[in-house]
């Protein structure tokens, strides 16, 4: 029975168009990205992405750098990808891009237009979210790497050497992967909940305050967070202090390749109930 | 286009006082705000830790139980200045998530239904119209801020068996300014923001990012510049400091981070300027026609 099984799924999936969906998902990626990069209105996710960038240019102009300070530079710098681009600028800066992209065209009443082309829905959903992820990580991953060049290159030959030749390399490695993986997870979050509620805002803010509760959950509960994921990568350790301190819990370390899969294997999970949910998706624009 | 009835005369009897007209805003504005499910569940929440407090007082005024727990008792349920300064900030923060919710509702509408010509056609300018918006989402939020921490300590007051109330009164009078001087600015921030975003869920989710945003970027200055200035950016912590200036309580934050209050209070003003500004632009009887 699985001998023939086997073949004539194969052979299902050799039949669909897959050509066909690749051009429309390429097509619809390509209108998103547009609307997503080039509009005023994205103005802020600019913002979001360069403000540190900016911060961080005054200070490699203003302050002087002396190699020993090197250490102390590096420390800032995971300071602001763990507790800014993580907690508030990747947090919100995905709000924006994909809570937009399936509700704010409810809202604007253009849904109706893609939903009526011959377009599968699911094709429709994974070309937003990638426009969205695309979106995303040009500028937050433009952005860190901005960051790291800004710290370490204003140090001279000493900055190029713990660059290129000492744990530099490694650490920029680890936060482009620690801001892929965060664009991708809130990213898929975000897509999901706008789907599922009119309003999806005070759903991603209950989200937020797990995230931000979660060091000091059952180690089973951290699963279910986006930023425990993350907090495994990152190649330097910020340490907490005070009350939550005391309050974390301290879970077993996971090795790299097992947070990753972790959080992918979460995106994936997510994205295919999106897809089963845009499924039987039906727009009343009068309770909008 | 001709007229042919001439008799129709201006209206000749008792006119309504402007300044009570705001009031009929004000009243839809608040059926509006109360007319969902989540501003009444918010609503209980923010009453909750009020009750934990009440309990806690009543703990710390009961003889059995100050006996029963002992010389743990004596430092968890010290009613003081501190003990207050929690009740104001957690009631504050609960504040600013109803505001998140509430005024959207108040605004948003209103311009993106075009609604602002039919409402300013009305005897009632456009400030009184947002008077009247402010005033609903000010009472709102006024009952679960300065209200539940004046009846608090009223109760202490009521509870203590030596006299409290008289020799504590700079802290019921730093209650109530702190509360006031927070929800007027959230409530002028809540209505700005609300008149600048089409879409409901982004304007509740645009309040949080305001405040939250330029917290963290306040703090990469501070970390990166090396300058306490950066501070100014971050609401949550300039309220902290001056939540705690207003009720007497000594800080255990770093004397060098330490920012002046008249610091704090001109970049709230700027920050109420800023909120008026927007409201300016926005709150005109104008419609918009997307072709």
């Amino acid at each position: 029975m699985m001998q023939q099984a086997d073949p004539g799924l194969r052979e299902d999936l050799m039949r669909q168009p897959w050509a066909l969906w690749w051009l429309q998902a390429k097509r619809l990626t390509q209108i998103e990205l547009r609307r997503n990069l080039f509009s005023w209105r994205a103005s802020w996710i600019y913002f979001l992405a360069f403000i540190p960038t900016l911060i961080i240019s005054i200070h490699s102009i203003v302050d002087p750098h002396d190699p020993t300070s090197i250490s102390d530079d590096t420390q800032m710098l995971a300071s602001i990808v763990h507790l800014y681009y993580i907690r508030l600028g990747v947090f919100f800066g995905c709000l924006g891009i994909f809570s937009r992209l399936i509700r704010g065209e409810m809202i604007e009443r253009s849904l109706h237009f893609y939903l009526l082309s011959p377009v599968r829905r699911e094709v429709l959903l994974l070309s937003k979210f990638a426009a969205g992820s695309a979106t995303a990580l040009l500028l937050f991953v433009t952005a860190t790497l901005a960051n790291v060049a800004l710290i370490y290159l204003p140090f001279g030959a000493a900055g190029r050497d713990y660059l290129f030749n000492g744990p530099g390399i490694e650490q920029l490695e680890a936060y482009v992967l620690i801001i892929v993986l965060a664009c991708l997870g809130y990213g898929a979050v975000f897509l999901l909940l706008s789907m599922m509620f009119k309003n999806p805002t005070p759903g991603a803010l209950l989200f937020l305050g797990w995230e931000a509760i979660n060091p000091v959950l059952p180690s089973m509960l951290q699963k279910l967070s986006v930023a425990s994921y993350l907090r495994h990568l990152m190649p330097v350790n910020i340490g907490v202090k005070g009350l939550i301190a005391l309050l974390t819990v301290e879970t077993e370390p996971v090795a790299g390749w097992v947070a990753t899969l972790g959080l992918l294997l979460l995106i994936t999970a997510v994205l295919l109930y999106s897809c089963y949910r845009i499924r039987t998706l039906e727009i009343r624009y009068t309770t909008e | 286009m001709s007229i042919y009835k001439h008799h129709y005369r201006a209206y000749t009897g008792r006119v309504t006082p402007i300044w009570t007209r705001i009031f009929a805003l004000a009243r839809y504005g608040l059926a509006e705000a109360w007319s969902t499910k989540i501003t009444a569940v918010l609503f209980v929440i923010c009453l909750i830790p009020p009750v934990g407090f009440l309990f806690t007082i009543y703990l710390s005024n009961n003889p059995s139980a100050r006996l029963l727990m002992g010389t743990v008792g004596t430092r968890v349920l010290a009613i003081d200045g501190s003990f207050f300064l929690r009740v104001l900030t957690i009631q504050s923060w609960l504040a600013m998530a109803l505001a998140s919710c509430i005024a959207p509702r108040l605004i948003t509408l209103d311009i993106v239904d075009n609604a602002l010509p039919i409402l300013l056609s009305h005897s009632i300018s456009r400030f009184g119209y947002v008077l009247g918006k402010y005033a609903a989402l000010f009472a709102t939020l006024s009952t679960v801020t300065w209200v539940p921490c004046l009846l608090l300590f009223a109760y202490q007051g009521y509870a203590s068996p030596v006299p409290w109330a008289a020799s504590n009164l700079r802290i019921g009078v730093g209650m109530l300014a702190g509360a006031l001087i927070w929800i007027a600015l959230i409530s002028l921030l809540g209505l700005a923001l609300s008149s600048w975003v089409k879409w409901r869920g982004v304007a509740t989710g645009v309040i949080f990012a305001v405040i939250l945003v330029p917290a963290g970027v306040g703090a990469i200055v501070t970390g990166v510049l090396h300058t306490k200035w950066g501070l100014l950016l971050n609401v949550p912590v300039m309220m902290s400091y001056l939540w705690e200036r207003l009720l007497d309580v000594h800080n255990r934050i770093d004397n060098a981070l330490q920012l002046p209050t008249m610091a704090i209070v001109t970049m709230l003003a700027l920050g109420c300027c800023l909120s008026m500004v927007m409201l300016n632009t926005r709150i005109r009887a104008r419609e918009v026609v997307r072709g």
